[in-house]
């Protein structure tokens, strides 16, 4: 295997959901990762898709190592990170290189803390408080993540901020330590429409000027379709297609990819179109449904997909899914 | 903007948050009345020797035993003829000491037990909390009865055993802040960069528990003063000092009631109480500024709204089934300048048709939905426009006669379906009660039927009518939510960002229930949303609004194709379009104005790409295109105007 930048392998995590009555032995788990794949690039931009409940947010928070995997490993330039202690992470820089940005920017900052202090801490964090270029970091990271000039913010609180410069408050924080990879677990859906597009063009832009990959979580595929390279559709733990951006879009292969990409919704009522429309909404994941987890929502199932749990299917270099009617 | 952020350019010193501090705790009179009281009292402690006439313990003759107060003695005399008033000051000493000192300890042991409780959680949590219960329901004053009895009762111990004793409200408090800290993102975050315990702790759990802890520190203090007065009261107190309570001891012990000498029990127990009641009236004072949710909300419903009638305003009963004229709302609060949140707003809506109305937070779109069916908080009040339901002009009627439009004519679908719904009570239920209350003669025998219909109609199972909101996914509470909205048969929805928090298939679900309940009972929905894409797929019109006002009204495929307002240009290049991947998305820089800070001209000038001199200056009045009723509020928009859309840099640079 050759050395990738990220590498997830199998990765499962399963949480003890109790016993299903007092009296039953065995207990009950949630898969809530249930074996994902897949690899990440330098600078490379990776979208994960699905919608709640799905494990996205859960697989963030195994590769930030604040939960622990159940199987399977993440290696990271080579090297396995999938069971290391908050110590070991923190001496191998890891805590430096690989930064997380979350959905809510109200809650994600403390509202005691000036924005100085808020974007200072990482470095309080990593030891690097005395570095000399300290004042200079703080305001390049500012200034990067678009709160410009950074004097004007240095000593305001969160709640005199909005929405939009909060996230970038968040950004700044992150970027502050010079991460290698960004993980962003919808960062925008809370923000209003027309600073979206900023922020998202910011991500963009830190790739570029940085260096820096981003995997970015979000149940839109449509607010991140322009600027991933890849997307990963997830499906009750497990990706059912994943391919370059336009594969995904043009060569759609998965029938859920299909129905979550015509309900996107089109900004032009002279495009209104048929939408697949998926009855219910995803199984709990306590009972995974037996063969392709996707068939009883599925509108093309057919009988074998009852049975038979879909490998991946290789279409292209890049492109894969998992779905028996690939298979024929 | 630029002057908003250089004048909230802080200081950080001390000194300077005492400052601030100050300025928001003065608001509150009761805590500066408490705060009174107590500087007084610790004043009268301190400069005892000053202020007290006689000395400390001082006889000044034997026979003045139980003198009446008098110009010598302003508090009387007691048995050992002792001036009351000296002692009384100087009994404060003690009294206030015991009390610093003891809720001092009672604060850190509390602090101490609540922070590593709620931290670590746990074996810890559970060893510590079990320990504090048990302490809880052992009653503490039979306890230090024991305790002190058993010991010396010197000043020192007695200290000791009411600070020992009273940590318990502390710790609870302190653990069940500490637990809501800990579950909040900004740790997850400073975890997530590799933040230690400690580290986690120091600067952010105690910053968050340090106001709680400082209001507890205040009733605690209040309560050994109470228990140091109980227990000398009773005889175990210090025997070589003489506090509050002491004072009480042996006034009471030594015939001070049957002498008649009432002063030599009132003036101690006064002196408890004033401390108490001014401890109790700063506690309240300081909750109320370190706990900014018990401030009176500006959402708080309190007096009706009293409509300023306009003038010149003559009522042009209208053909729509739905009408708004010339709407302005505006936020008025005791010492501001009113925000202004919906200025000049018109539409119309007919049997069965959409109206979706675009904006972002802070446009005033929900102040708007909540104008039409008279509920707006306080604070908002119509100052101009009328709101026509099938030709009644709502903003004239009183509140009995509005709440027999509300909901079976005009009802509403709220945002957040995990909050509009009681956590306590079935779906069925909530349903049942939403027609009981809106039509009271309705046959109860017929409700259950009626509940199962609306739940059909929604397409949730009959099944599901006996389950909690907790026990629905958030699609399902949504579609609860309205069926609740239909149960009186109104003709017009107002749904309120049904769709925000949803995932984009359960989104689409909602959107093709709410289009079919539209064809199926010709309802009439206003459809309030962010999201421009929503619209498009099924809205027939659309009002834009930008800062409280209409930036542009129109059919569906003009706003997409033809929009004159720069604001919907700008949004609409702003949305992601799949038809059109890699193409990057445009952002609209800056941000939303602030309704207390308007711009003077155009509110949309500051951030657009095509604004000139005059939209700094002049704000546009609305402007009719062509004759489909496309309305635009831009100074482009201008019959005859020639000047071309063309692209200018902003003009404020943030």
């Amino acid at each position: 295997m050759s050395k990738e930048f990220l590498e997830v392998q199998g990765l499962k995590k399963y949480f003890e959901a109790g016993r299903p009555s007092l009296f039953s032995k065995d207990t009950r788990s949630v898969h809530a990762v249930d074996g994902v794949d897949f690899t990440l690039r330098r600078s490379e931009v990776i979208a994960l898709v699905g919608e709640s409940g799905c494990g996205k947010s859960t697989l963030a928070l195994l590769l930030m190592g604040l939960e622990e995997p159940t199987a399977g490993s993440i290696k990271f330039e080579g090297m396995d990170i999938t069971h290391l202690n908050d110590h070991q992470r923190k001496q191998k820089d890891l805590r430096r290189k690989i930064q997380m940005v979350f959905q809510d920017p109200y809650e994600s900052l403390n509202p005691t803390q000036t924005i100085e202090e808020i974007v200072t801490e990482p470095l309080l964090v990593h030891g690097m408080l005395n570095t000399p270029d300290r004042e200079e970091r703080v305001t390049k990271a500012l200034e990067d993540a678009g709160l410009k000039p950074a004097d004007v913010y240095r000593k305001r609180y969160p709640h005199e901020l909005s929405g939009g410069q909060r996230q970038r408050v968040v950004i700044a924080a992150a970027l502050v330590l010079e991460p290698e990879i960004i993980l962003a677990d919808e960062p925008v859906s809370m923000l209003d429409v027309s600073i979206r597009a900023e922020f998202i063009n910011l991500l963009a832009e830190l790739r570029i000027t940085r260096q820096i990959a981003v995997i970015f979580i979000t149940h839109d595929l449509g607010s991140v379709g322009f600027f991933a390279d890849r997307v990963a559709v997830m499906y009750l733990g497990r990706i059912v297609e994943i391919g370059t951006m336009l594969e995904v879009l043009e060569k759609t292969q998965h029938p859920y990819t299909k129905a979550l990409i015509s309900v996107i919704p089109v900004p032009n009522p002279r495009l209104r179109h048929e939408r697949i429309i998926l009855q219910g909404e995803t199984p709990n994941p306590i009972n995974i449904p037996s063969g392709c987890r996707f068939h009883p929502r599925c509108p093309v199932a057919i009988e074998a997909c009852a049975l038979t749990d879909p490998a991946m299917v290789t279409l292209s270099k890049t492109h894969q899914s998992a779905c028996l009617l690939l298979v024929k | 903007m630029q002057a908003t952020l250089q004048t909230s350019e802080q200081n950080n010193s001390l000194a300077a948050r005492l400052l601030v501090f100050w300025r928001v705790f003065k608001k509150s009179r009761t805590g500066v009345i408490g705060l009174g009281m107590l500087v007084f009292m610790i004043l009268v402690a301190i400069f005892a020797p000053l202020i007290a006439p006689y000395g400390r313990l001082e006889t000044i003759s034997v026979s003045d035993i139980y003198r009446p107060p008098n110009a010598l003695h302003i508090f009387g005399t007691d048995d050992a003829g002792q001036d009351v008033f000296s002692n009384f000051v100087y009994g404060a000493r003690i009294s206030l000491t015991v009390g610093f000192f003891a809720a001092f300890i009672s604060i850190i042991i509390g602090g101490i037990f609540g922070l590593v409780a709620g931290f670590f959680g746990g074996r810890w949590e559970n060893f510590l909390m079990r320990f504090t219960d048990i302490m809880l329901v052992i009653p503490d004053l039979p306890l230090m009865v024991v305790i002190v009895a058993l010991t010396k009762p010197s000043l020192l111990n007695i200290i000791f055993v009411i600070g020992l004793l009273g940590w318990t409200t502390t710790a609870r408090v302190v653990r069940s802040q500490t637990l809501a800290v800990k579950s909040r993102k900004f740790v997850l975050r400073a975890r997530a960069i590799g933040a230690g315990r400690g580290h986690i702790v120091s600067r952010h759990i105690l910053p968050m528990v340090m106001p709680i802890l400082v209001v507890q520190a205040v009733l605690v203090i209040s309560l050994a003063i109470l228990n140091e007065s109980a227990l000398a009261f009773l005889g175990l107190g210090d025997p070589t000092t003489l506090s509050w309570g002491q004072m009480l001891n042996y006034a009471f012990g030594r015939g001070a009631m049957s002498a008649g000498a009432w002063w030599a029990l009132v003036f101690p127990g006064f002196g408890v109480v004033w401390v108490v009641l001014g401890l109790t009236l700063f506690g309240q004072g300081l909750e109320q500024v370190l706990n900014p949710r018990l401030d009176t909300h500006h959402l708080m419903p309190s007096r009706p709204n009293v409509r300023k009638e306009a003038a010149n305003a003559k009522p042009i009963p209208s053909q729509a089934l739905l009408e708004v004229q010339n709407l302005s709302i505006h936020y008025v609060n005791e010492g501001q300048l009113p925000a202004r949140a919906v200025e000049n707003v018109s539409f119309s809506l007919n049997e069965g048709e959409l109206l979706g109305l675009v904006g972002e937070s802070g446009c005033g779109k929900t102040t708007l939905m909540l104008a039409l069916l008279q509920l707006l908080p306080s604070a908002g009040q119509i100052v101009d426009g009328r709101v026509f339901f099938k030709g009644v002009d709502l903003t004239a009627l009183n509140e009995e006669e509005m709440n027999k439009i509300r909901w079976s004519g005009i009802s509403i679908v709220f945002q957040g379906a995990m909050n509009a719904l009681n956590p306590v009570r079935t779906v069925g239920d909530q349903i049942a009660e939403a027609i009981i209350r809106h039509i009271p003669t309705y046959p109860r025998e017929a409700i259950p039927a009626r509940v199962t219909e609306l739940l059909d109609l929604v397409g949730i199972a009959a099944d599901h009518r006996d389950h909690f909101p907790h026990q629905y996914s958030g699609g399902m509470r949504q579609r609860a939510l309205i069926a609740m909205a239909l149960a009186c048969n109104p003709q017009v929805i107002i749904a309120d960002e049904p769709t925000t928090a949803l995932d984009v298939m359960i989104q689409a679900q909602i959107l093709e229930l709410l289009d079919s309940l539209r064809k199926k009972l010709g309802l009439a929905i206003v459809f309030v949303t962010h999201d421009l894409g929503v619209v498009a797929e099924m809205c027939d019109k659309v009002l834009v609004m930008y800062g409280g006002v209409t930036a542009e009204y129109a059919d569906v495929d003009v706003i997409y194709n033809d929009a004159k307002h720069p604001y919907t240009v700008e949004l609409l290049k702003a949305f992601p379009d799949l038809t059109k991947p890699k193409k990057k998305l445009s952002s609209i820089p800056g941000y939303p104005p602030r309704l207390d800070a308007l711009p003077a001209g155009c509110r949309f000038a500051p951030r657009c790409p095509a604004a000139f001199d005059r939209c700094h200056t002049q704000q546009p009045s609305l402007h009719r295109i062509g004759t489909h009723g496309h309305i635009a509020s831009c100074h482009l928009a201008e019959v005859g105007s020639t000047v071309p859309l063309r692209r200018i840099a902003p003009r404020t640079q943030k």
